[in-house]
């Protein structure tokens, strides 16, 4: 008996010990990103991987899918707390819904900062692009580029998702209050998808009988997928905006299919995110981060189509 | 027999085209842009991908199965194919690829469910999970963007007509003449309306199951070249859901889910419906939420037609089975 409860002991102090040694000094990092099914999210938990790996050799992470599901996101932060991670970075999916699990990790003594989409509570880090302004810095050129008395359609994002709404609030207040001229003929949710949106834009153009004057979107991909329907149909003039900055976007800039996007960089969002993260297990204090959101024409966008490139994605 | 019998067996055989053609009515006199041909050649093509699924669909719904995989197998297939253009440069061997992975996928759910009587359910679940895994990890969740001239399959046209369409008629045509002349086709029915008699009369269960599931796997395969065509790249998270929508119209079509009952046309149709539907209220610019309230009426409706309509039969004294493929 003696000698069983000797080997037990051995046995749980070399394990101990084991697990200390494996632990060593790095402080371990749980992502938990909104969907890697999302191109975007998939773009920002690359590069939050390449950010951690290349510049915090004290620091490790372990990417988790969240699979556009609150429940899951929630079993993932819970299980983040079970495993000791020292710290949660999280690209929530809702606001509130995710809330309650990151506060929880807190309280459990985790350290926890939202990248992409914000959670307001000053006990997180925040580190965000402000979508209203994403989409006011294309209404400043189309105030001046969309003709008078145009017929315009509208492709928004998902229903709810605070950026698809505050990207719409921008286009009201920063353009569709100053120009009355100017006619929606269409305005359909299209989920962020470019298919959706081919879908709605060839409609609209049997609607219309063509008579299309611009795309407004709330992101690139579908006003990627309006314009591949704009082609079909063969539209000419026609002016297209969007946000995100895409690669693909960046293409039909270059080809002059589309007018103008504001970068939503994952490298920014990546970079910031991790250095704050960073600072905070250091004993820094949670702050709110805004990254810039540069607009993207014609004429600058070789540069963006280079850092595309450098990324892999074209 | 009454006129009521008489009307009933009209509406139990041709319903879905008198609804077809009572939608069509309604959408060109609400809208004056409906009924022109440009119009009918958009919807056309807006179906042709949903379509070809809802083939493979039908083909497995007949004979007492599911493919909850369609979608995930048609972005995998899809972006396999995108990176073999790009690689070689072949739109052949891109389409072959794209059919390809498709049969292997759906191949492999067949045996699971032939062979380890796994339920179709199960088995094809986590083939979507499987497959859509592959085509995010494949792709590294990124989209493949300058694929050239592999956009001839999804935006090209051929005459007036323009590809998806040709390939949604190629699917139709085959699938009809599948179900309606082939003995495989008719083991379809005998499996899927009563497994124990088709059995007992000798037919070879699991290799219809398998070479049914092998089948569907050659649309899923093509509707995935079909649709990265279209949408000029290839998208590793496209088709989430799509399954849904091609039951949505085999089942509006007429296809039961009781297995045994279905036919090629009666989907065609149901897919026509779907696509007037959407493009009917697109054009009056109805909300995007109002259209799923409406969609969502219109599967109820269809389904307690079909409950119905079997209930009259099996009340009459007719089996289910005597109509299965009479009309396909």
């Amino acid at each position: 008996m003696l000698k069983s409860v000797k080997m037990l002991a051995v046995v749980l102090a070399a394990t101990m010990l084991f697990g200390a040694a494996m632990a060593g000094e790095k402080y371990k990092m749980a992502y938990i990103a909104r969907a890697q099914g999302d191109s975007f999210a998939a773009w920002l938990a690359n590069a939050i991987r390449e950010e951690v790996e290349n510049k915090y050799p004290d620091m490790e992470v372990t990417v988790f899918d969240g699979q556009s599901n609150n429940e899951t996101i929630a079993s993932h932060i819970e299980n983040a707390v079970v495993n000791k991670f020292d710290a949660i970075l999280l690209q929530p999916f809702d606001t509130e819904a995710n809330r309650y699990p990151m506060e929880q990790a807190v309280e459990a003594g985790l350290t926890a900062a939202c990248v992409n989409v914000q959670i307001d509570d000053p006990r997180f880090g925040n580190v965000d692009a402000t979508p209203y302004d994403q989409a006011a810095v294309n209404t400043k050129g189309a105030l001046t580029q969309i003709p008078q008395n145009a017929n315009v359609v509208v492709l928004l994002g998902p229903a709810g998702n605070p950026h698809a709404l505050a990207r719409r609030e921008a286009w009201q207040k920063e353009f569709f209050d100053k120009r009355p001229d100017v006619k929606i003929i269409g305005e359909q949710i299209a989920n962020w998808n470019k298919d959706e949106a081919m879908r709605y834009m060839e409609d609209w153009i049997q609607a219309s009988g063509g008579k299309i004057d611009a795309i407004i979107s709330m992101n690139d991909n579908m006003c990627a997928g309006a314009i591949e329907a704009a082609k079909d149909a063969k539209l000419g003039n026609l002016l297209a905006y969007g946000v995100d900055g895409t690669a693909e976007a960046c293409l039909l800039i270059q080809e002059g299919a589309m007018t103008s996007t504001s970068l939503q960089s994952a490298y920014d969002l990546a970079e910031a995110s991790v250095k704050l993260v960073h600072d905070m297990l250091q004993g820094g204090e949670p702050k709110v981060i805004m990254i810039d959101c540069p607009l993207i024409t014609k004429d600058n966008v070789e540069q963006f189509i280079e850092m595309h490139k450098r990324a892999g994605a074209l | 027999m009454t006129s009521g019998d008489k009307f009933f067996r009209f509406m139990n055989r041709y319903s879905i085209y008198v609804i077809l053609a009572v939608l069509m009515v309604a959408c060109s006199l609400a809208s004056p842009n409906f009924l022109t041909v440009q119009n009918l050649t958009n919807v056309s093509r807006q179906i042709s991908i949903t379509t070809i699924i809802a083939m493979a669909e039908t083909i497995l719904i007949i004979a007492g199965m599911i493919d909850l995989a369609a979608g995930a197998v048609l972005a995998l297939a899809g972006v396999l194919s995108v990176a073999t253009y790009v690689a070689t440069g072949s739109l052949v061997l891109a389409l072959g690829v794209g059919a390809l992975v498709g049969v292997l996928c759906n191949s492999l759910s067949g045996l699971v469910v032939v062979k380890f009587r796994t339920p179709p359910f199960i088995a094809t679940l986590a083939m979507q999970t499987a497959a859509r895994g592959a085509a995010l990890s494949y792709t590294g969740g990124q989209n493949i963007y300058r694929i050239g001239n592999y956009t001839i399959f999804g935006q090209g046209y051929i005459g007036p007509i323009p590809t998806p369409v040709l390939f949604m008629l190629a699917v139709v045509v085959l699938t009809w003449y599948i179900l309606r002349h082939t003995r495989f086709g008719r083991h379809l029915y005998a499996v899927g309306g009563n497994e124990d008699a088709a059995r007992a009369s000798g037919v070879s269960i699991g290799n219809t199951k398998f070479i049914a599931y092998a089948v569907s796997g050659v649309f899923v395969g093509l509707a995935g070249v079909l649709y990265m065509s279209r949408n000029n790249a290839g998208l590793p998270n496209a088709g989430a859901g799509l399954e849904f929508d091609a039951m949505t119209a085999a089942i509006i079509g007429g296809t039961s889910f009781s297995g045994g009952v279905g036919t090629a046309m009666g989907t065609l149709a149901g897919g026509f419906i779907m696509g007037f539907l959407n493009n009917g209220m697109n054009l009056l610019g109805v909300h995007a939420y109002t259209q799923q309230i409406v969609r969502g009426a219109i599967i109820v409706l269809a389904v307690i037609w079909d409950v119905y309509s079997k209930g009259r039969r099996v009340s009459a004294g007719k089996p289910v089975e005597a109509k299965t493929g009479s009309d396909a």
